[in-house]
């Protein structure tokens, strides 16, 4: 339960640090921009390490099924086993995996990477960066073209021959509604299109194409707005909660202590001489 | 006259720290003093509904979490609404995560509506958290061609053979239904790239709503059936479900500050035209 309290103050600190940049840059934010960059790192390097790496590679390698203490490659593993037990547990890892030792070879693409600290033998780090360039680029080619592409273009075809589809309406198919999107998609396309230059016809059609483009803009730019806003309604809400007499009125209590620390700051500032 | 443009143009050199002062008190005020303003559900938001409403009795969906704190007032909300509708409708729910603190939030989702508002369903039978695990799309790749092989046990160190419900589930065509709420990157689009698309598999998402732009033409396109869109999303699924929720009680505050925030930009491009008319002058 005082842990719990404890996590609600350390929350409404967390909040109140940083929306205290919207007043200037100080201390309580800086505190709150490094814990933020710390934590993270950390936690996505443990996460990964024991939802991936440890179950999932070394799982592969050296599975509990196929455990055998007279073999070369489990002693490997019992000299890891005495360095760290809970990594390497006695008698193999029990992850449900059979072994397949294909995993040596992304295992040690992971090295290889990890030696880019080296200056001489960052070179290694490439092959691992090539590997998973090539691998991300081939998966998502097929990706984008099917399902951007092909698909995109198959769901917006204007179907002339379909004697229900109405001439107008708001949401939903309609003819107006597709010729729209012909002539969006096509002057958008013809503004990017640069080996001519954009005067005449084509310039005018090109210049469709940007309007098009700032109403898409400005759609993004709305929805922004919406995101943001309901992130602050989102901190204010825990703010407001975090003010219960459960939690000792944290809000409160930190947004005096720290409108007292930025005054003071603030009034020491003004009388000490400005640096020349 | 003179009078006017110059009160318009002493406004446009307002300090912005006002602006951020009367922005949180728009967003605070409503908050204490709820006005209760009236929630339509959209088409989009209606569709993924219907989607829901429709399927099968006792249906396998897959709900994939791909978002975190940073984004969990706008998506915490519809998850809520949500599993709630599936729930009601006795639907089996497989949770996963392609994102690490995605598991924080399926857990938070787990205490805070299955095991609160559902005590009936339990862990293994109704719903299973299989949990986070890292590789972006690769993972969404893994689920499609076989999710035992990705998943040997579950977030809670469950053997996945050893888990009722997951009998007969080895790929993503064995899933009835998937809903991603994505934040992001691995999220929603990929799920349609990469598993809904070349399977078939029906599915719905919830976005936070500067996504909405990227994730829209798949759901115009039949792709994707239906959108919640961030926050009002999750306030006009809450109010088909006749269930009001987190998403319901910032509306009213969401939608004040909308109205302010177009004031701002309204009086901003007045004090810039009069403020340019001035320099023009001079």
């Amino acid at each position: 339960m005082s842990g719990e309290i404890l996590g609600a103050w350390i929350a409404v600190f967390l909040t109140l640090a940083i929306f205290s940049y919207l007043y200037k840059d100080n201390a309580f934010y800086k505190i709150a921009e490094h814990i933020f960059v710390g934590i993270s790192a950390g936690y996505w390097t443990s996460m990964f390490f024991w939802t991936q790496i440890q179950p999932n590679l070394f799982g592969r390698l050296w599975p509990s099924k196929q455990y055998d203490a007279d073999s070369f490659w489990y002693g490997i593993y019992d000299a890891l086993s005495w360095i760290n037990t809970s990594i390497f547990p006695a008698g193999g890892i029990d992850k449900g995996h059979e072994m397949h030792l294909i995993y040596l070879l992304p295992f040690a693409l992971g090295i290889m990477m990890l030696l880019s600290v080296f200056d001489k033998l960052s070179w290694f780090a490439r092959w691992g960066i090539a590997y998973t360039v090539g691998m991300a680029a081939g998966l998502r080619a097929y990706g984008y073209l099917n399902s951007n592409v092909i698909a995109q273009v198959r769901n917006s075809t204007l179907n002339f021959s379909d004697p229900d589809l109405p001439f107008f309406a708001l949401i939903g198919n309609s003819y107006f509604n597709s010729i729209l999107l012909l002539v969006g998609t096509i002057s958008g396309l013809l503004y990017f299109y640069f080996s001519k230059e954009q005067k005449g016809v084509f310039g005018k059609v090109a210049r469709v194409g940007i309007y098009f483009l700032m109403v898409s803009f400005g759609a993004s730019f709305g929805f922004a707005v919406m995101g943001r806003i309901s992130l602050l309604i989102g901190r204010f809400v825990d703010l407001i909660t975090y003010n219960d007499a459960y939690y000792h009125h944290a809000t409160i209590w930190v947004l005096i202590l720290m409108v007292l620390a930025l005054g003071y700051s603030a009034f020491k500032e003004k009388g000490s001489p400005k640096p020349s | 006259m003179n009078g006017i443009l110059n009160f318009i143009s002493r406004i446009g050199q307002l300090d912005r720290r006002w602006i951020f002062l009367i922005i949180a008190l728009v967003v605070l005020i409503p908050l204490f003093f709820p006005l209760g303003l009236p929630i339509r559900a959209t088409e989009s938001t209606r569709l993924v509904w219907e989607t829901v409403e429709n399927l099968e009795p006792e249906s396998k969906v897959l709900l994939s979490l791909e978002y975190g704190p940073s984004t969990k007032p706008e998506l915490h909300p519809m998850v809520f609404a949500l599993v709630r509708h599936l729930l009601k409708n006795d639907h089996k729910i497989y949770m996963t995560c392609l994102w690490p603190d995605g598991q924080f939030m399926a857990e938070d989702l787990i205490e805070k509506v299955i095991e609160l508002e559902f005590p009936d369903k339990s862990y293994g039978e109704d719903y299973v958290l299989l949990g986070f695990r890292p590789g972006g799309e690769a993972v969404i790749k893994g689920i499609v061609s076989n999710i035992r092989k990705l998943y040997t046990v579950d977030a809670r160190n469950l053997s996945v053979d050893e888990i009722p419900m997951m009998e007969a589930v080895n790929q993503f065509k064995d899933f009835d239904f998937l809903f991603s709420a994505s934040a992001g990157f691995p999220g929603t689009v990929e799920w349609v790239q990469y598993a809904s698309d070349p399977t078939g598999v029906p599915m719905s998402t919830g976005t936070t709503s500067i996504q909405v732009n990227e994730v829209m033409p798949y759901v115009q396109g039949g792709q994707v059936k239906g959108i919640l869109a961030g926050m009002p999303g999750a306030a006009e699924y809450e109010a088909l479900i006749g269930v009001p929720g987190i998403g319901t009680s910032g509306m009213d505050a969401q939608s004040i500050a909308h109205v302010v925030i177009v004031l701002f930009i309204i009086f901003g491009n007045v004090a810039y035209f009069v403020e340019r008319k001035k320099a023009k002058k001079y």
